[in-house]
């Protein structure tokens, strides 16, 4: 087919899928941000805990995690996910507007019915992958459905070519359901009866829980939002990727290395020594491809860095691209075992997820929603770019806030527990390391207070955007587009 | 498969789904198959209706004039 014939032969995208991600996205990431600093209160003065069981740390966590995972970044991942499959491949989402519909209501009904169990009090206890059997499967469903509407438009794209982005979204969606189905095998103990137990026990379970958790952090965490790089900056900073080989040695290198990192989350355990090493050395292997990524975010901005003075959108994508250098920094050197002896269990770890999930992954889904939002709702840019970057600086402060103090504390945390007076004791009680750390989980709250304020202004500038009277539509029919550029 | 067949299927699998709603809020052991059970059924029924809704509203709109919409795809 000729590229004359392409430009005359209009693609009706659907967009409308897109938007009901977008404005999910958007509430899920201020129902995170709330519950994350109410969390920080609660942990740095109990008393929050309001004495009743639905408000308890214990059950408010994982609705915090999920939340800020599966809610914010799994609607932030799907909706980018099929606006960047339909305008690279020049198809229409395969499927039809109500199985995309149905996908985006049943992962909105897979995080509620989530967060209700776990304030319930049903949770299978394993981090990142709380829920009971029947919330997994229709996690499963709906994330099947997602997968094969993902490869039907791949399938009848009319470009030739297959973009990378899409190569990362593609590893996103199938590696996570192998993940989430091995690791949540499980009998139930009654069809209808919520509780269910692993069907792996001991030291085989703990290595298949953090098989998934760490790629989790890999395929979902990083996979997924390296598609929305690869798309994004390009677009908002209108150059192209500084090397497409580049980005492709990204892609096979990441995902050969990632999926045997996780042994380095159960150093010191019963797990076996060459495990435990194995996972320590796939970790320090992956600094290549991480770096090779950032480097290839970071130069897709030569010649167009003058852009970050006046887009404060690119600026969040471009800041991500260094957070996300600076976190793949941290993992490996914390995934050595000598380092990690002093790490583990402490608030460093609490640290270094947050540099990821706030500075990476909240930050890059920002850039993309801020160049998203007006393209979705025809809008010539956000109704003011002044709160947007108000939002950046806020924001940034509130991450440097946080993770400055969790390093301080857990580095310090590791250091007290370890140490020993003269007679072979050990110096300090655990009470007293929970007392020093208190003045710095006082800031880490602080941090969580600017990051959610951040957050808030989003919320209302994109209302601002969407509501905004001033229709710069100019009669074009929403989700029409022809192909061909 | 076009958009009208893959739409048709959709809105009848809501209907296995919806029983399955049923029977686990009808059977449940504990509050949370019970909570689950209902929302699911609620959550299919009312995705299903919705379907139907979509259906007859897209038929009532006219047709748009230009569906032409330049250097707009990528």
């Amino acid at each position: 087919m000729s590229d004359h014939t392409l430009q005359a032969m209009p693609v009706v995208y659907n967009e409308e899928v897109v938007r009901k991600f977008m404005i999910a996205a958007m509430f899920w990431a201020v129902i995170a941000f709330t519950l994350g600093t109410y969390l920080a209160l609660e942990l740095t003065w109990p008393t929050f805990n309001l004495g009743y069981s639905f408000t308890n740390f214990g059950r408010l966590r994982p609705v915090h995690t999920s939340a800020g995972i599966f809610a914010f970044g799994g609607s932030m991942l799907f909706g980018t996910a099929m606006h960047v499959v339909q305008r690279t491949c020049r198809a229409r989402l395969w499927g039809g507007p109500a199985l995309a519909n149905f996908i985006f209501w049943g992962y909105q009904f897979f995080i509620v019915m989530a967060a209700l169990s776990y304030v319930m009090g049903y949770s299978k206890s394993r981090e990142y992958a709380e829920p009971e059997w029947h919330i997994d499967l229709w996690l499963t469903l709906i994330w099947v459905l997602m997968t094969i509407v993902y490869v039907g438009t791949l399938l009848r794209r009319a470009e030739p070519h297959i973009y990378v982005a899409n190569w990362f979204y593609l590893a996103f969606l199938i590696t996570v359901a192998m993940l989430h189905i091995v690791n949540n095998l499980s009998l139930p103990v009654s069809f209808f009866g919520a509780k269910s137990y692993s069907l792996f026990s001991g030291v085989q379970d703990a290595m298949v829980q953090w098989w998934y958790g760490h790629n989790a952090v890999g395929f979902f965490l990083t996979a997924g939002f390296l598609g929305m790089m690869y798309y994004f900056i390009p677009k908002a900073a209108n150059r192209p990727i500084y090397s497409y080989r580049l980005s492709i040695v990204h892609f096979w290198a990441l995902i050969f290395l990632y999926i045997w990192a996780g042994p380095h989350h159960l150093h010191y355990t019963a797990l076996p020594d060459w495990t435990q090493t194995l996972g320590m050395a796939f970790s320090i292997m992956l600094w290549m491809p991480s770096w090779g990524g950032m480097i290839n975010g970071l130069m897709t901005l030569s010649g167009a860095w003058d852009k970050l003075r006046t887009d404060p959108g690119l600026r969040f994508s471009v800041t991500a691209v260094g957070f996300y250098g600076m976190a793949t920094f941290e993992g490996p050197v914390m995934s050595i075992r000598s380092v990690n002896s002093l790490s583990h269990y402490t608030d460093w770890g609490i640290g270094h997820v947050h540099s990821g999930a706030l500075g990476w992954v909240a930050f890059i889904s920002f850039g993309a929603m801020y160049y998203l939002i007006p393209v979705l709702w025809k809008r010539p840019a956000m109704w003011s770019q002044r709160l947007v970057a108000w939002h950046y600086w806020i924001a940034t402060l509130g991450i440097v806030f946080y993770i400055t103090s969790m390093w301080v504390a857990g580095i310090m945390q590791g250091l007290m527990w370890r140490a020993y007076d003269s007679f072979g004791f050990l110096q300090y009680s655990f009470i007293e390391s929970v007392v020093a750390v208190h003045p710095f989980y006082i800031i880490r709250m602080i941090g969580g207070v600017c990051f959610l304020a951040g957050g808030l202004m989003m919320a209302f500038n994109m209302f601002m955007t969407i509501r905004d009277p001033q229709d710069s539509r100019q009669g074009f029919p929403s989700g029409l587009a022809v192909a061909g550029e | 498969m076009d958009d009208d067949t893959a739409d048709a299927a959709v809105g009848v699998a809501m209907v296995p789904l919806c029983l399955l709603g049923l029977l686990l809020a009808a059977r449940a052991h504990d509050n949370e198959i019970y909570l689950f059970g209902f929302s699911l059924a609620a959550f299919t029924a009312l995705f299903g209706f919705s379907l139907i809704k979509r259906h007859y509203d897209m038929k009532d709109r006219p047709l748009p004039a230009t569906p032409v919409q330049a250097n707009d795809h990528v």
